[in-house]
């Protein structure tokens, strides 16, 4: 198995794809920030009109912990698309190419190979996160600089740098858990479609969907509470004046549940499944 | 023995694609299946090599081994983004094999590859991909080597020197091939024994000598002054100008050959024209 992931992850590496995918990853933080950068100063009115005449604001409110956060907000979305699309090309290009066939023609079992190929997605699924945490981290100090962090979420709330940062920390690594379920999620459909338009597709529908039903209610509090498009908040959590970290360890627990169980459905059906061309 | 099916049948949803497949392979023998595309030949090496599972019938493989069979199916899958020395190293790898910088020069030369090559594979020809192909299936060993068509795509020099190299492998490492081509000239001068499969299944198995005299009706006869030749006449042969294709009754070929040489022609060659629709017809030949 260490063998197989090894080899896996060398792929990875060695496939133009994956850095586009990690361009695609940079290029939308840095078209982020650029806009932060320009509309920043807007956002912050309006988020402070109401209060601007009954109290004085010292220091500057557009620094990196704002940008930060903003990056947050937009990145859960996009990082998922990028993520499943990258994901999934690692075994839809193998079976477009019939890699898959050739290595199973050697004395390797379909479980070892299929596995090794959902933990390297997780290995590069948590290194893209730390990439994107790391780079945005340093170009939001270096651009612009530490200060306090304004943000309006059932209300408005005011952290102090370190607190800023220490919440913005556990927001971003509480997201690899969320991007671990996209990933994986989109390596079991590419094992279930085979062909990467379909995938894609399937992965973009299914990432509009779960995106959708965040905020619907079921009327069912096990649903609300635990269906798997519910659990994909779980950062935001983290910007609450007292954070709830019972609810975020739960919340993080079930979908690495799902995200598990997506993942042996996958492996199932990869090793049932005959391998045609 | 090294490879013995026995009684395959496999259906793709109501379509029989294999009804009663047998045969087997021994060491150092180059055993052929020929067929007409669609035939059953690609699902019957993806249900030896285990990548379809048979409704019936079973696979046996006689080696202790640990990688009893190599080889390919339709043509080499590689990564095309790799190098031929990445490649291998992958495959090797994934087998926990070490492949050293000596065996990877000796198999890159035992297939006819320079080693020294460190492009990206997609940029080698198609007789290059399947040579890098039977390498990556000769690694760790396997005492029976199974190609799905290895030659289509090559032309004729790379198709005779890809046949040399697979006969070379069977005598002198005493490996059993196993060889599939919808096209009777390639696996003709190459096979020991022969299986035709039609509709999946075998129709016709035996000596590859006997099967192709069996089906060898007619003959092109090349010499000189041909048309000359009363024998080639009576026999209603098509004469050209240095050439005859004539229908001889069975085994009379070397009393026609007499004839002609005995009337002052020359005969530089005689090529039997096989034919591979006698050979999927079911009743006796």
């Amino acid at each position: 198995m260490k063998e197989l992931l090894a080899v896996e992850l060398f792929k990875i590496g060695k496939q133009r794809k994956t850095f586009y995918g990690l361009a695609a990853v940079l290029v939308l933080v840095a078209f982020i920030m650029i806009s932060a950068f320009f509309q920043g100063r807007g956002f912050l009115d309006i988020m402070l009109k109401n209060i601007q005449d009954s109290f004085e604001f010292q220091g500057n409110l557009l620094n990196a912990h704002l940008i930060i956060y903003l990056v947050l907000n937009s990145l859960w979305f996009h990082i998922p698309l990028i993520l499943m699309i990258v994901v999934s090309g690692f075994l839809t290009s193998e079976y477009k190419d019939r890699t898959v066939e050739a290595i199973l023609l050697h004395p390797v079992p379909r479980w070892k190979f299929i596995t090794s190929k959902y933990l390297a997605t997780a290995i590069f699924s948590i290194v893209l996160v730390l990439v994107l945490m790391l780079v945005t981290f340093s170009a939001a100090y270096v651009f612009f600089g530490s200060g306090d962090l304004v943000i309006f979420l059932d209300g408005l709330s005011f952290f102090e740098p370190g607190e800023a940062l220490r919440r913005l920390a556990g927001a971003f690594l509480s997201g690899i858990i969320i991007a671990l379920f996209y990933a994986i999620t989109g390596l079991t459909l590419a094992v279930l479609f085979r062909e990467a338009t379909i995938t894609w597709i399937v992965s973009a529908f299914f990432l509009i969907v779960t995106t959708m039903l965040l905020k619907y209610d079921f009327g069912w509090p096990l649903l609300n509470d635990y269906f798997f498009p519910k659990l994909i908040d779980s950062w935001q959590y983290f910007f609450y004046y007292d954070i709830p970290y019972a609810t975020i360890w739960i919340k993080n627990t079930v979908l690495l549940g799902y995200t598990i169980i997506f993942a042996l459905t996958g492996i199932r059906v990869f090793i049932k499944r005959d391998i045609k061309p | 023995m090294i490879l013995q099916i026995a009684e395959i049948k496999k259906s793709f949803g109501s379509r029989q694609v294999l009804n009663s497949v047998s045969l087997s392979c021994d060491k150092g023998r180059v055993s052929g299946l020929i067929g007409p595309n669609g035939a059953g030949k690609s699902t019957l090496f993806r249900i030896i090599f285990d990548l379809i599972r048979p409704d019936s019938g079973t696979v046996s493989v006689y080696s202790k081994r640990k990688k009893p069979l190599g080889g390919f199916i339709d043509k080499p899958a590689l990564y095309g983004y790799l190098s031929a020395r990445d490649n291998l190293r992958i495959f090797a790898r994934m087998q926990r094999m070490d492949l050293t910088v000596e065996r990877y020069s000796e198999l890159m030369e035992l297939v006819g590859l320079d080693a020294s090559r460190h492009d990206p594979v997609k940029y080698y020809s198609t007789g290059m991909k399947q040579r890098l192909g039977l390498a990556v299936s000769l690694m760790n060993d396997p005492e029976c080597i199974i190609l799905d068509e290895p030659f289509s795509g090559l032309d004729p020099f790379g198709n005779r020197s890809f046949q040399e190299l697979i006969r070379e492998l069977a005598r002198t490492k005493n490996i059993a091939v196993l060889i599939a081509s919808h096209n009777l000239y390639d696996l003709g001068d190459l096979c020991d024994e022969l299986y035709i499969i039609n509709k999946g299944e075998i129709i016709r198995h035996g000596n590859a000598s006997d099967l192709f005299r069996m089906a060898s009706k007619s003959y092109r006869i090349y010499g000189e002054a041909l048309i000359q030749s009363k024998t080639l006449q009576h026999l209603g042969a098509k004469i050209s100008t240095d050439n005859a294709l004539v229908i001889p009754g069975v085994g009379d070929i070397e009393a026609v050959i007499k004839g002609v040489v005995d009337e002052g022609c020359s005969v530089s060659a005689c090529i039997p024209q096989t034919s591979l629709e006698l050979l999927l017809q079911k009743e006796k030949l």
